[in-house]
């Protein structure tokens, strides 16, 4: 994703009006696609290391998500599909099956994570220290950066997964057009065991057409 | 240290570097293609991280070695070893940025197997031009004797510096090395070549252009005809037959010009004999089931035995510490029992290595023979087979060109097996994963928990890579009797076919 500062440009924006610019804006989505990279240290996901996520959204609950695990040096994509309240499992090689119980409930609902009330626009604004960095450029469009603070409960309230010891540096960056906010980076001790790590959340794909089926009763 | 040794000492370090990136992947291979978003179920995607190389290999080295006829050795060296680094870089830096994912890392490694390609005649023909007589002899052997000795360390040397330098890029700083290796390798050059007498090595020669682009073009459409674009459905590529038939058409132009040049890439004397065309046809075979070992040992030692990247290292220096030893041995036997002897002798033994290792199990590594693993042996005695035919067909090239020809027949005898390798991988990486989904089916696996559910996949995965492999050692047999039954069909039972 091309990044650049504007040369000369002052930081002067209202850094707490962007965010909740930014929370209202990500409040109206109604389907979203949105990738995370692990950046720095180790976060596990049902027992596997993450390397990263890509998920479709379409609220309020449905979301496909493929996450790319590794287990010793061999990487592998477990993908989940959430929709219509089951939820379906499907491992390199087998055939789509849908998990139930407590299985079910182990795997994070991505579609949660934008929900207007519990999700990212609820955290969104919440933050402390908050300070504006730049007016930069991203993928040719003008967006505010922004920097702040987030305490271990806000950020495990949008996954557990992401379990910190202590308080988790957010970076933002919203467009300066319609608020929305195309990329994040968290920096924290939210590492498997408390260890320092880092994701960059890239979101595109704002209300466009996502397509998240069930999958075929005979599988 | 004279001036001389000094030169070829440096160029030599060089072409050690670069020999040692030609199979320095296959350790590292799991945790490359992880960075570059390769998952297990389309490990077909990572072919081309070995093939790219092979590729920029065979286009470079009948290329470059006439390039520097024409344009001096040392400036096309150093050339040479910008290439490479630049090909180390890159590679070095896949899956960094979002664009920089597999295409960038296989680019990357073309344009390090082009370096490393163009510095193997170059070492040699430097050498030839550096020194006369029985000097001669003894520089060109070393600079061979390099080039093998950095295949063989390759894979350990990879898992070795990749596991020791784990906090600062692991498989990438392998990549990054090189780059300091081939700068003070040219700049060293440069100063001083400038002062040793035959370094420049400049004669009167054309530059085939048009015949490098053609074979280039014929082998990258070979190689994507090969590509297994739906291994779980097909053996071979959708556009397999249009693809195979530009090959034809584009590798038949390539033969076409070559007779009919004035002046062609390969000596028309070459062409027309019957021990060149049978050397070169054996040594694409040899190269096919050379690089099955090189590639697939080291992967069954992970998937199938289970074993850490530099442990599967180890696992395959078994083979490659055999093949300097076969080779040496080699080199003797060809002087007292003939050419063809050895060399079929030695691609014999080879297969019946290969035999063996059609027959491995799961717990194949806790079998021994005293105190020896029974695995070990068989893939010491397939290296020990590859390296006792090594002289025999190179002196089998050597006794059929002049003496200003040696540098361009030698680098034709590791062309013929590059590009073995190259079609051979592509080939039996069509077949062997093709056969792993149709071996591994569709499979149930009804564990409660999600962790024992992979595990016992793992193992059906396991179960079905061992017959997959099972079969490309039998298929790699084959190859081998069949190159056997060529070399001593093409080689004449003199007992060194005129010497060299």
């Amino acid at each position: 994703m091309a990044l650049a500062a504007c040369s000369g440009s002052q930081p002067t924006g209202d850094a707490s009006k962007i965010l909740r610019d930014a929370a209202s804006a990500m409040a109206q989505l109604q389907t979203v696609t949105a990738t995370l990279k692990v950046t720095k240290g180790a976060i596990s996901i049902q027992g596997f290391t993450l390397v990263s996520a890509r998920t479709s959204v379409r609220m309020p609950t449905d979301s496909d998500t493929v996450y790319t695990v590794k287990q010793k040096d061999v990487s592998f994509a477990l993908e989940i599909v959430m929709v219509g309240g089951h939820v379906y499992e499907h491992i390199p090689f087998l055939p789509m099956r849908e998990v139930t119980g407590a299985e079910a409930a182990a795997f994070p609902n991505m579609a949660k994570l934008f929900d207007p009330t519990t999700g990212f626009p609820a955290i969104i604004p919440a933050g402390t220290e908050k300070k504006y960095v730049a007016a930069e450029q991203l993928d040719g469009k003008p967006v505010d950066h922004v920097s702040t603070l987030y305490t271990p409960d806000q950020v495990r309230s949008l996954l557990a997964e992401l379990n910190s010891s202590g308080p988790v540096a957010a970076d933002i960056w919203a467009r300066s057009s319609d608020h929305l906010i195309p990329k994040a980076v968290l920096d924290g001790d939210f590492g498997d065991g408390g260890t320092e790590a880092a994701v960059e959340v890239d979101i595109s794909s704002f209300n466009a057409t996502v397509n998240i089926t069930s999958p075929s009763p005979s599988l | 240290m004279t001036s001389r040794r000094l030169v070829l000492g440096l160029a030599g370090a060089g072409l050690f570097a670069a020999a040692l990136d030609a199979y320095v992947v296959v350790t590292l291979l799991p945790a490359m293609t992880g960075d570059v978003g390769v998952t297990i179920e389309n490990f077909e995607q990572a072919t081309p991280i070995v093939t790219g190389f092979l590729a920029g290999y065979v286009v470079a080295m009948p290329l470059l070695g006439a390039y520097s006829d024409a344009r001096g050795r040392i400036p096309v060296f150093v050339a040479c070893l910008a290439a490479f680094a630049l090909g180390s870089v890159i590679t070095a830096t896949s899956g960094l940025w979002t664009f920089a994912g597999l295409p960038w890392m296989v680019a990357g490694r073309f344009v390090q197997g082009i370096g490393g390609g163009g510095l193997v005649p170059l070492a040699l023909a430097l050498a030839a031009d550096l020194y006369r007589g029985r000097s001669r002899t003894i520089a060109l052997g070393s600079v061979a004797g390099l080039q093998e000795a950095g295949s063989v360390l390759g894979p350990i040397y990879g898992a070795t510096v990749s596991a020791a330098a784990a906090g600062a890029g692991g498989w990438r700083f392998v990549f990054w090395l090189n780059v300091p290796l081939a700068a003070a390798c040219a700049l060293g050059l440069l100063a001083t070549a400038r002062r040793v007498e035959g370094a420049a090595g400049v004669a009167a020669s054309t530059i085939d252009w048009a015949g490098a682009l053609l074979l280039g073009a014929g082998l990258g459409a070979l190689v994507f005809a090969l590509y297994p674009d739906d291994p779980e459905h097909r053996a071979l590529n959708a556009l397999f037959i249009p693809a195979g038939l530009i090959a034809v058409v584009l590798l038949a132009a390539y033969g076409w010009r070559q007779v009919r040049q004035l002046e062609p890439l390969i000596p028309r004397e070459l062409l027309r004999s019957r021990a060149f065309i049978g050397v070169t046809a054996a040594n694409v075979l040899i190269g096919a089931a050379l690089i099955v070992t090189l590639v697939d040992v080291p992967i069954l030692g992970r998937l199938v035995f289970n074993l850490e990247a530099l442990d599967s290292g180890l696992l395959l220096t078994q083979f490659l510490v055999g093949v300097p030893f076969g080779a040496v041995a080699g080199g003797f036997l060809a002087a007292r029992l003939g050419n063809r002897v050895t060399g079929a002798a030695g691609v014999v033994v080879s297969a019946i290595a290969f035999g063996q290792m059609s027959t491995w199990s799961a717990n194949e590594l806790s079998l021994h023979l005293g105190p020896i693993r029974q695995a070990d042996v068989a893939l010491a005695l397939c290296g020990l087979g590859f390296g006792l035919v090594i002289a025999p067909l190179t002196a089998g090239v050597l006794a059929l060109t002049r003496g200003e020809s040696h540098g361009l027949a030698t680098s034709l005898v590791v062309l013929a097996r590059t590009m073995g390798m190259l079609v051979g991988l592509s080939a039996l990486t069509a077949f062997g994963l093709y056969r792993f989904h149709q071996i591994l089916g569709t499979p149930v696996v009804s564990d409660p928990d999600l962790r024992d559910r992979v595990k016992h996949l793992e193992q059906l995965i396991g179960a079905a890579f061992l017959q997959e492999y099972r079969e490309i050692f039998l298929i790699a047999a084959g190859l081998c009797l069949v190159a056997a039954a060529i070399i001593a069909f093409a080689l004449r039972p003199a007992r060194t076919n005129g010497g060299t």
